[in-house]
């Protein structure tokens, strides 16, 4: 164990060691950074509120399409509220309240004449625990081409679903059972799969490898590296060194709900500007 | 800490009286019952007063090989033991209900009427799949428009002109037609998923010939066309599909089919023996003449059946599962899925919990001033009977159904919703498909409780003397309002130790057939 002085809800499961990064060699993403992505997701003046409770203080950032922004931060300061107010799945929670504007390419998706369901169309999400639906392989992966009616072709989209989160070749001959069946790791790539056999712009993850254990968690990593190409990737992680692996962007979110600082990748591990983040990233404190 | 080698006692003596104290009463409330069991069992089936030598042909060919192949199957594994029971437990309990059903299309619903409203209704659905397949765009309005006109028209004129054929097909034939096709269509499918499309293509087939087989067969025996269908369609389909399952499926269980092969073999070679060595069996009060007279009063015991009651109290039920089913599931679907949390639902909430434990007296007034003072119904009747039991039972189905709902967990509804879904969508993919086990052993428990109920039936004015029913409008009777009017109206000596017990068996293996059905329901579902 790294120094003593973590606060207690730093240790989610997960040792101390993590926390204390000593920047890897060759960290950070090999996507040419010198073409600058345009922003697909702006909020303005985020605020949420759960009763009384304010979760998220006026958070302003900017997110760039077709790369992967990470959230880090310790536990209870606002990361999942802040990614569930982006599809809008707060909507779900009776004490949730949101004020300021989240811009989803430039239209504000908090305004009136925005459907949530048909938002949430375009933006998928992963959850932490792997939940796929008690169904075949193949009914969870077409579930959202069912709802929407495309249903077209189906059994090649849920191939081309399966290929790009690295799954078909482990279940093509097992299509009709249960995703239940599968291990946790593969649970969670079914749940990816599901997610993406719709075509959303952007998917949003939720600490989608914490459990997992290692080898499946590098999988998810690989797979999270090249959803890239295509997809808007913003991942809530408490795993330091995952976001220096695998993210563009990370912003670094502390308790009360204020973001600190955002910025590329690198530049948050190697020279933050505010202290706190500095400690934070090297495991003094939670 | 203290360095002896000693760690000293703890005191265990109130904690030891304590346990002797509640083993004590459960031993206590079990004998009582079982003493009480015995007792009626011993009045209705009388089995000390058949020969001694039936007792022991008996005890050598049905309950030593019953035991024994009971206690090797359960050697063997646990699993082949519990195949063994279901393979014996399914055919008697669907042949039961089998039976049940027969009786209503006996009695109640005459088949004709049965055919043309089955085909006034399936019009209407045939219109509907058409429309869904179709790929016109038709505005949604024309839509419901046109399905409610032609399932109205189709009510009106069809069941008229169905009725007015000039040639009527035969009773066997409306029922092999109306049930036995969509069973096979249904069970035909189910086999084609699991085991390919040949063994989809026999069990259909052999679900519509068998049918139609048990229906001439019936005829030509004397059982009767409808019996014979029915028990082919209800006890028959679903023995031979449970064997085939354990055959094909687990061939470590096979051995477990030994149990129910013994029983019946058993039971069939004593028969046998018996008869030809001329042991008299038991006089015992439950036969054929006891289930099936409508004789309800007299002064001889062995003229009087239970037949009006079974018949009223298969009506009763199937009339609040109509009313209750419906009503119950979809107020704890609005209330989980739907409704806000405010002060109002919370109300709510704790309104049903209490209705679930009001005296069911009070129902039975509440019914009779709402249909029969209020609606203007005719006191007894079916309907009236029916609506009363449903309102009883009614905040039972919320109750379950909704624990249920609440058991299914959150992450599967935000799965869905993350995916896009409506609240719709989702309750109808996640929710009701996960919540289903529990919402049908919750139902059928409920119903089970309706079934037993004498108090509500009393007060809307059951007669005392019934019939069995032919309408929604004739006065109904149900098994245990029959025996209370045995133990109190007609009460006498000779009926206390003969038709009474008897009665008291056929409600209880009524009653308990349907708990048990829930219980292997709920069994079945949470091993997954
Ligand atoms: N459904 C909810 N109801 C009330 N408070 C909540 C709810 N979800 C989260 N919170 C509160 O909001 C704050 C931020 O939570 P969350 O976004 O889950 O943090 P993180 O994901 O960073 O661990 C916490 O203080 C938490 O207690
Ligand atoms: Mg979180």
């Amino acid at each position: 164990m790294s120094n003593g002085n973590q606060a207690s809800d730093m240790s989610e499961g997960s040792s101390g060691d993590e926390y204390a990064v000593s920047v890897p060699e060759g960290r950070g993403r090999d996507r040419d950074a010198d073409g600058e992505a345009s922003t697909i997701i702006e909020s303005r003046d985020l605020s949420v509120w759960y009763n009384d409770e304010q979760a998220l203080q006026s958070v302003s950032m900017e997110i760039p399409e077709k790369r992967v922004t990470a959230m880090v931060g310790p536990s209870g300061c606002g990361k999942s509220t802040y990614l569930r107010s982006i599809n809008r799945m707060n909507d779900l929670i009776d004490a949730a309240r949101v004020e300021g504007e989240m811009l989803f390419n430039g239209k504000n998706v908090y305004d009136d004449d925005v459907d949530p369901v048909a938002l949430r169309r375009r933006i998928g999400m992963v959850f932490q625990q792997p939940n796929p639906f008690p169904k075949s392989i193949y009914d969870n992966v077409a579930y959202g081409l069912r709802l929407q009616d495309r249903t077209e072709n189906l059994d090649e989209k849920v191939e081309e679903a399966l290929r790009k989160a690295a799954l078909w070749d482990e279940v093509k001959d097992q299509l009709d059972q249960s995703g239940l069946d599968l291990s946790g790791g593969q649970q969670q790539r079914l749940c990816i799969a599901r997610a993406i056999a719709v075509d959303p712009e952007v998917v949003l993850m939720d600490e989608p490898a914490s459990a997992l254990d290692p080898v499946a968690t590098s999988k998810i990593e690989d797979l999270i590296d090249e959803m890239a190409e295509e997809f808007t990737v913003i991942i809530v992680t408490h795993n330091m060194q995952q976001a220096a692996r695998i993210s563009d962007k990370t912003a670094v979110f502390l308790t009360g709900g204020e973001l600190v600082e955002f910025d590329d990748t690198d530049k948050v591990f190697e020279n933050p500007e505010n202290d706190r983040v500095e400690d934070y990233i090297t495991g003094k404190f939670g | 800490m203290s360095d002896t080698d000693e760690f000293g006692r703890v005191s265990r003596r109130v904690g030891q009286l304590f346990r002797g104290v509640l083993l004590a009463s459960t031993l206590a409330g079990i004998l009582t019952l079982a003493v009480l069991l015995v007792y009626v069992a011993n009045d209705a089936f009388r089995p000390l007063t058949a020969d001694p030598g039936w007792h022991l042909t008996f005890l050598l060919t049905f309950v030593l090989p019953t035991l024994g192949v009971g206690w090797w199957s359960y050697q063997r594994s646990y699993g082949t033991l519990t195949t063994g029971l279901l393979g014996i437990m399914l055919p008697t309990i669907a042949a039961l209900y089998a039976g049940g059903l027969a009786a209503l299309f006996i009695d109640v619903i005459p088949t004709l009427v049965w055919l043309s409203f089955v085909v006034a209704f399936a019009i209407p659905v045939g219109v509907v799949v058409a429309l869904d397949r179709t790929e016109r765009d038709i505005p949604f309005l024309a839509e419901i428009t046109a399905v409610l006109a032609v399932t109205a028209g189709s009510l009106l004129f069809v069941p008229d002109l169905v009725q007015g054929l000039p040639t009527v097909p035969a009773d066997w034939m409306v029922l092999v037609l109306t049930i036995g096709i969509p069973e096979a269509l249904l069970l035909g499918r189910w086999t084609r998923g699991r085991w390919g499309r040949r063994a989809g293509l026999t069990t259909g087939a052999g679900i519509v010939v068998g049918s139609a087989v048990a229906g001439v067969l019936g005829t030509v025996t004397g059982v009767g066309a409808i019996p014979g269908v029915a028990l082919a369609l209800f006890a028959g389909v679903p023995t031979a599909l449970y064997l085939s399952v354990v055959a094909i499926e687990r061939p470590e269980r096979r051995a477990g089919l030994l149990l129910p092969a013994v029983i019946v073999g058993g039971a069939l070679v004593g028969e046998l023996f018996v008869g030809a060595l001329g042991f008299a069996g038991p006089e015992s009060w439950v036969d054929w003449g006891f289930l099936t007279s409508t004789v309800q009063r007299g002064a001889d015991p062995g003229a009087v059946g239970i037949y009006s009651g079974i018949v009223g109290t298969i009506l009763l039920m199937f009339t609040v599962a109509a009313i209750a089913i419906p009503a119950g599931v979809g107020a704890a679907v609005y209330l989980e899925e739907y409704a806000p949390d405010t002060t109002v639902t919370r109300i709510i909430d704790v309104n049903i919990s209490n209705l679930a434990g009001v005296p069911s007296v009070v129902y039975g007034l509440l019914g009779l001033g709402l249909f029969v003072r209020y609606g203007g119904a005719q006191t007894g009747t079916l309907l009236v009977g029916g609506a009363t039991l449903a309102l009883l039972v009614f905040p039972i189905v919320i109750i379950s159904a909704r624990e249920a709902i609440r058991a299914v967990p959150d992450s599967a509804r935000q799965a869905s919703y993350g995916m896009g879904a409506t609240r719709w969508q989702t309750v109808k993919n996640v929710v009701l498909p996960r919540a289903f086990p529990g919402i049908l052993t919750g139902t059928i428990l409920a119903l089970s409780r309706a079934i037993g109920e004498t108090a509500p039936l009393l007060v809307i004015g059951a007669a005392q003397v019934f019939g069995v029913p032919d309408s929604w409008n004739s006065t109904v009777g149900a098994m245990p309002l029959q025996l209370y009017v045995w133990a109190s109206t007609y009460a006498s000596p000779a009926f206390y130790t003969t038709v009474l017990a008897a009665g008291i068996v056929v409600l209880l293996t009524a009653m308990l057939s349907m708990n048990s059905i829930a219980i292997y329901v709920r069994n079945h579902y949470e091993q997954r």
